[in-house]
């Protein structure tokens, strides 16, 4: 991924809502591994949904595409690229860089 | 205002009461987690709230399963349902279930959560007030009213010009499908209507994969309609979002609009309408044009009037720009005016007024690509001469030029089909 594509913008009066919804996306990392520990595949779909539903609704697209990935990885059993996936996106939450405008 | 907000994250319920409050002040919000409670029982005061946004995944439940429960309660206020995105067999779902409108969750923004709440909210004074509203309800009260054999007209999605257009399905199977219904007063326009049947017709008689398909057309009550399939995926606009694609992707999207236009031009059709909202996407990622409302038969005579323009500024050509006889060049150039743009994310000409952007196709020389993309510059030199001479005369032309030089860049093998 480019520098840009670390870069997200997001309306300033739901700043306040930032921080946990950050400290939930790492949550998520932490479920999705132990989903993926115990090939538990419907858990990782429910997990995979959930993202896609609420990155862009916070303007965080990538996470939505991320969760995407994890949807279809789950449905198909593919624990190599649910595991690359997963990797992907707690890297991206830690490189992530948030504008307020 | 009441609200019940049900769905099984808490991220989102905490963004849209954010957003319904920012809208209305007094607003009270009952955000409902139906990982910790089951569906809403007969002592539930369900009738106390004003509208309920449902998600149609709620964690344990099936939304569809709550929207039917809470749908046969006498006291149940009107229901935005929330589905997924490229799935609309959920919204075709709902809508029968009885949701009073719908959004697709990964796409529902502050602005059409508002609309949503503020449509199925509206009293009936706002309603007579507000002239956009009241133009919304007399579509959606129209939709309801227009009988189609086997099709059931379920909700109003979008407002064009010329049409407005409905989700619809087939009841057999209940397959999503988009029905158009021309507006009255392009019904009373004799020229207009002559274009909108011309387009099923022409339309009809393509038969490509790369054509949006038609299946049907008539009349109800003095209101003509067409039946068209829907597209999951949505069309290159929402694609492109103000950004560049990656160049391969670009050049994939291309490369299926040539087979489209190559297919459209052997049955001498000119499309004259090329933009980001007329090139849309199936569930697979196949890509086919749509609305051919102002496309128009080569071999015809031109009943364009004089001073009559047709077109989008952008992507026109600098013959259409001038009014000029058209050929099947003017939709290659239109079709380079997309290309850049998918390269770039930018247009290739901007300009403060319509007028001033059609000039910019008569007299400006296109920007270069910048330096990453310089392998395709001569490829979009050539798509958008001003010349038409110096243009690439047909689709084939372009494709066999692709195939020359940018084979290593197809990210996958696409086929004609027909």
């Amino acid at each position: 991924m480019n520098a840009e594509d670390y870069k997200v913008t997001v309306a300033k009066d739901i700043a306040d809502l930032i921080p946990v919804f950050m400290k939930n996306r790492h949550k998520e990392v932490d479920a999705l591994r132990v989903a993926l520990a115990a090939a538990d595949f419907e858990q990782l779909r429910q997990l995979g949904h959930r993202m896609k539903g609420v990155g862009n609704s916070y303007g965080f697209t990538h996470v939505s595409t991320l969760g995407k990935h994890i949807e279809e990885g789950a449905r198909s059993g593919d624990r190599a690229a649910l595991a690359a996936t997963i990797s992907e996106y707690d890297e991206y939450l830690a490189k992530v860089q948030i504008a307020y405008e | 205002m009441r609200v019940l907000l049900i769905d099984d994250d808490e991220d989102l319920r905490t963004l849209l009461s954010r957003y319904i409050r920012a809208q209305w002040s007094d607003a009270q919000i009952e955000a409902y987690d139906p990982l910790e409670r089951d569906l809403p029982g007969e002592s539930f005061p369900l009738g106390s709230y004003d509208v309920v946004v449902l998600d149609y995944m709620l964690g344990r439940g099936d939304g569809l399963e709550w929207l039917r429960i809470l749908k046969q309660r006498a006291d149940c206020p009107k229901i935005l349902f929330l589905t997924g995105a490229g799935n609309e067999i959920i919204a075709v779902r709902a809508m029968k279930a009885g949701a009073d409108d719908y959004q697709r969750k990964q796409e529902l923004t502050r602005e059409k959560l508002i609309a949503s709440i503020r449509d199925l909210t509206a009293t009936e004074v706002e309603r007579t007030v507000s002239p956009d509203l009241a133009a919304r309800m007399e579509g959606h009260s129209l939709g309801a009213k227009v009988r189609i054999p086997g099709i059931k007209v379920l909700h109003m999605i979008g407002e064009g010009g010329t049409a407005r257009v409905y989700l619809a399905s087939r009841e057999d199977d209940d397959e999503p499908l988009v029905v158009k219904i021309l507006r009255h007063e392009i019904v009373l326009n004799k020229k207009a209507l002559e274009r909108f049947m011309e387009e099923y017709a022409m339309v009809e008689r393509i038969q490509s994969r790369h054509v949006a398909r038609i299946f049907g057309h008539g009349t109800y009550d003095e209101n003509v309609y067409l039946v068209m399939e829907f597209f999951e995926g949505g069309d290159l606009s929402k694609r492109l979002g103000g950004k560049p694609v990656p160049p391969a992707e670009a050049l994939k999207f291309f490369r299926e609009l040539m087979f489209a236009l190559g297919d459209i031009h052997e049955k001498g059709i000119l499309h004259r309408d090329l933009k980001p909202q007329n090139l849309m996407f199936r569930r697979d990622g196949s890509l086919a044009i749509v609305d051919f409302g102002i496309a128009k038969n080569i071999a015809a005579a031109d009943r364009t009037g004089a001073g009559e323009v047709l077109g989008t500024p952008r992507y026109m050509s600098p013959e259409q720009v001038q009014g000029r006889a058209l050929d099947l060049r003017t939709d290659i150039y239109s079709a380079g005016v997309l290309l850049y743009q998918m390269l770039t994310g930018k247009h290739l000409f901007d300009g403060e007024t319509a007028m001033e952007v059609a000039m910019h196709h008569l007299n400006t020389q296109p920007p270069p690509l910048p330096d990453h993309l310089a392998k395709y510059q001569r490829l979009v030199e050539k798509l958008v001469e001003k010349d038409r001479e110096a243009r690439f005369r047909n689709a084939d032309e372009v494709i066999g030029f692709l195939a020359r030089n940018f084979e290593q860049d197809k990210p996958d093998v696409t086929q004609k089909l027909h």
